[in-house]
């Protein structure tokens, strides 16, 4: 009699049992992590963003500070309309012809396309509707100075902007233009790397097992050391990064 | 697997040593990498990246002990996010599935993120015979695929190549003219791979981290292309050791913390990029097929041996190689196969086989550097000396490291020691013998030729001579001496 092959997983996850002199099952100890359940993160949750906005603005100067150390050029906007003219003069210093930008709700409080298009600049927003522009978004995208984002957390611990790319937020925007301007407000600090996590987690169990495709966490231009450890910056992603910061 | 010379340790390493230019660039790990992970320690304190270290491995230890479990719930949640696992037991199933996704979709152009086990699988091969183009995006993996070489560091592949050499690869290969000009360099190869991002079919990926809980594959990288192969082309094949699994992703912070400081010293990457499944329906952009393979390819040995299990560990920092006094004269490819430096020497001798790769585990003093940089505190020294053992025990001729000439000098050391006055008489013999060998108080050649039996020390090396006055006769006239009587007087011991 011949054992029944079995698919490749299963031949595979029985040489690993083998190797571990174990059977399948459970973990040998249990993990308290994944055991956690709904309203126990809920729970961290709450606690997390009190506790977050309890230390808003030490959390905005410490944001700021690792920011700049990790080479964003910070820019802390006092209202909209000076992020508006921030962005607008920064485009036209650098000679920018045409932006993308995404299609986030920062842009209703941040209204840019008027200002851009008074300064005699292109803006181009990420299409939502329109399922045949694929090619046409890469294109415009292709062919833009400047993508502007929003950010769905800013990490105060790492100066980090971190970006969900989903309908209308294209993960391109961010890496192919040589400029990229992320506007960041107050709601979206966090103070540490695990509070991102607990949050995406809790929106993964929330949404039945659903997270999204993608996750970016941006710290700084695109960087490399691989030629005698001298440091470049950008290479295939962004040379020059901004934050503007509201709040 | 790419072309295994770890055979070659020790004629490889010598011709090293003596490469002026490769001496340059090694000086630099030490001056970069390792002088910058030591300021982020002191960062944020040598007690809190303790706490850390403990946390990391921790999760580590229950991840490895319990793989079989985190694999499959990681298979789960990938496949419920619209991806397909492969698991593949050595390199030619790898390599299999890779062109078989290949050849379904009618791939013409790869673009390639840095992915060591790539390199383990010698992947550009297989995919080039098959007539695809590929296209290596890491400036570093970009050069050395020019310079048709392998990496020789696990963080900075083309280490070891001085900027002229680069140039004139550049030049060669692109057509540009030759400039030296770091920067102007890096932007030739933006604009060169540029298109090859806009234009490839499927970008390949390794992964520094599996997130079971998710089915998430985690990359940590600072170009920018590891974004780009995992967003423009419309497939994306995700290539990793089936040991990166964690379990939930709340473990990644503490790695996010480790990892770049311990690489490049550096507090954060440029990125973190995060992929779960294919693009989702309403997304902008996105790959339109996800596939990981898990591959194994000499894992399960390393996981069926405790003494060795600890080896998977490894986040592929390089940390451990930066630090070690012979990767810092050797270099990388001197250790003949994809992974080199202490962590090399553990690893590629259980890939490849010991008795191919038996004098890997002597590229060691054993000092234990390595060990105290070790983000995830493995005990490579440790494990060292035990494949050292398994090497001198065993009952296969060809993988028996010691000669029958080591044999008998160990022997009649060990005889030596235990009998002091058989110690004490040599001793006499030996200075008087030692005469005509010594120069400024060092043993080197008689003449010009290397002494009969241990040239393979002096060749590189004098060895000291015997000093007038063994510390034993020293110990008995003068440090018992009451202690206000300078011991230093009687502390002369000649030459």
């Amino acid at each position: 009699m011949t054992a029944t092959p079995g698919t490749p997983k299963d031949v595979f996850l029985a040489s690993v049992r083998r190797s571990l002199g174990r059977s399948a099952g459970t973990p040998s100890s249990p993990y308290p992590a994944l055991l956690q359940d709904l309203s126990q993160l809920h729970a961290q949750e709450t606690e997390t963003r009190t506790r977050n906005k309890a230390n808003l603005p030490q959390l905005l100067y410490q944001l700021a500070e690792a920011a700049g150390l990790s080479g964003w050029n910070v820019h802390r906007a006092v209202n909209p309309e000076n992020a508006i003219s921030y962005i607008t003069e920064l485009a036209t210093e650098r000679g920018v012809e045409q932006i993308v930008r995404s299609e986030q709700p920062v842009f209703t409080q941040i209204p840019l396309d008027a200002a851009l298009k008074d300064a005699g600049i292109v803006s181009v927003t990420v299409a939502t509707d329109d399922s045949n522009s694929r090619e046409a978004l890469r294109t415009a995208i292709i062919g833009s100075g400047m993508g502007i984002t929003g950010a769905d957390y800013a990490v105060a611990e790492t100066g980090s902007v971190v970006i969900l790319p989903r309908q209308g937020l294209s993960r391109l925007v961010s890496v192919v233009p040589p400029i990229h301007v992320a506007i960041v407000t107050a709601q979206d600090l966090v103070a540490t790397l695990d509070d991102v996590f607990l949050l995406r987690r809790l929106d993964y169990h929330r949404n039945g097992g659903e997270m999204g495709s993608y996750l970016n966490f941006i710290t700084g231009p695109s960087r490399t050391a691989d030629i005698e450890q001298t440091l470049v910056v950008g290479v295939h992603g962004p040379k020059e990064v901004h934050m503007v910061l509201l709040g | 697997m790419p072309e295994v010379k770890t055979r070659d340790f020790f004629p490889a390493s010598r011709v090293s040593i003596l490469d002026p230019q490769l001496r340059l660039a090694l000086s630099r790990v030490g001056s970069g990498f390792d002088s910058a992970r030591r300021e982020r320690i002191e960062e944020v304190s040598p007690e809190v990246w303790e706490e850390w270290r403990e946390e990391a491995r921790s999760i580590k230890v229950h991840t490895l002990d319990n793989l079989d479990y985190y694999l499959e719930l990681l298979h789960d949640n990938v496949t419920k996010a619209g991806g397909h696992v492969h698991f593949a037991k050595d390199a030619a199933e790898a390599n299999a599935i890779v062109a078989h996704i290949a050849e379904a979709n009618q791939v013409r152009i790869v673009t390639k993120g840095k992915s060591m086990v790539s390199e383990e699988l010698a992947l550009n091969d297989v995919l080039e015979d098959m007539g695809v183009e590929v296209y290596e995006t890491d400036l570093g993996e970009y050069i050395i695929q020019l310079a048709k070489e392998t990496p020789s560091h696990l963080v900075a592949p083309a280490l070891h190549k001085s900027k002229d050499q680069v140039a004139q690869l550049l030049s060669d290969h692109l057509g540009v003219p030759y400039t030296d000009d770091i920067e102007t360099m890096a932007r030739i190869a933006r604009e060169a791979l540029r298109d090859k991002f806009l234009s490839a079919d499927m970008g390949i990926s390794g992964a520094n981290f599996l997130v079971a809980e998710t089915g998430t594959l985690v990359i940590i990288t600072n170009e920018g292309n590891g974004r780009l192969c995992t967003s423009a082309p419309r497939i994306h094949v995700g290539i990793t050791g089936m040991e990166k699994v964690i379990p939930s992703l709340q473990d990644l912070a503490v790695f996010l913390r480790l990892l770049p400081r311990s690489a490049t010293g550096q507090r954060l990457t440029s990125y973190v990029t995060m992929v779960t499944g294919p693009r989702r329906t309403l997304d902008e952009d996105g790959p339109e097929q996800f596939h990981l393979v898990i591959v194994d390819n000499g894992r399960s040995k390393m996981l069926a041996d405790p003494q060795l299990r600890e080896a998977l560990y490894c986040i592929r920092c390089g940390a451990c190689l930066n630090i070690c006094p012979v990767y810092q004269k050797v270099g990388g490819h001197a250790y003949g196969w994809v992974y080199p430096g202490p962590i090399g020497a553990i690893v590629s001798p259980m890939l490849v086989g010991l008795k191919q790769a038996k004098d890997l585990p002597q590229a060691s003093s054993l000092c234990g550097a390595c060990r105290e940089v070790c983000p995830v505190k493995i005990n490579l020294p440790r494990m060292l000396l035990q494949l050292r053992q398994k090497l001198a025990e065993s009952p296969e001729p060809e993988e028996k490291a010691a000669t029958f000439s080591h044999k008998m000098l160990a022997k009649a050391y060990a005889a030596l020691m235990g009998h002091p006055k058989l110690l004490s008489l040599s001793r006499k013999l030996g200075r008087i013998a030692q005469k005509p060998m010594q120069s400024n108080g060092r043993i080197g050649q008689i003449g010009r030729s290397s002494l009969p039996g241990i040239s393979g020390w002096t060749r590189s090396r004098d060895l000291p001579s015997l000093p007038v006055k063994s510390f034993h006769q020293i110990w008995q006239q003068g440090l018992r001496q009451p202690p206000n009587t300078p011991a230093g007087q009687s502390r002369d011991t000649g030459n």
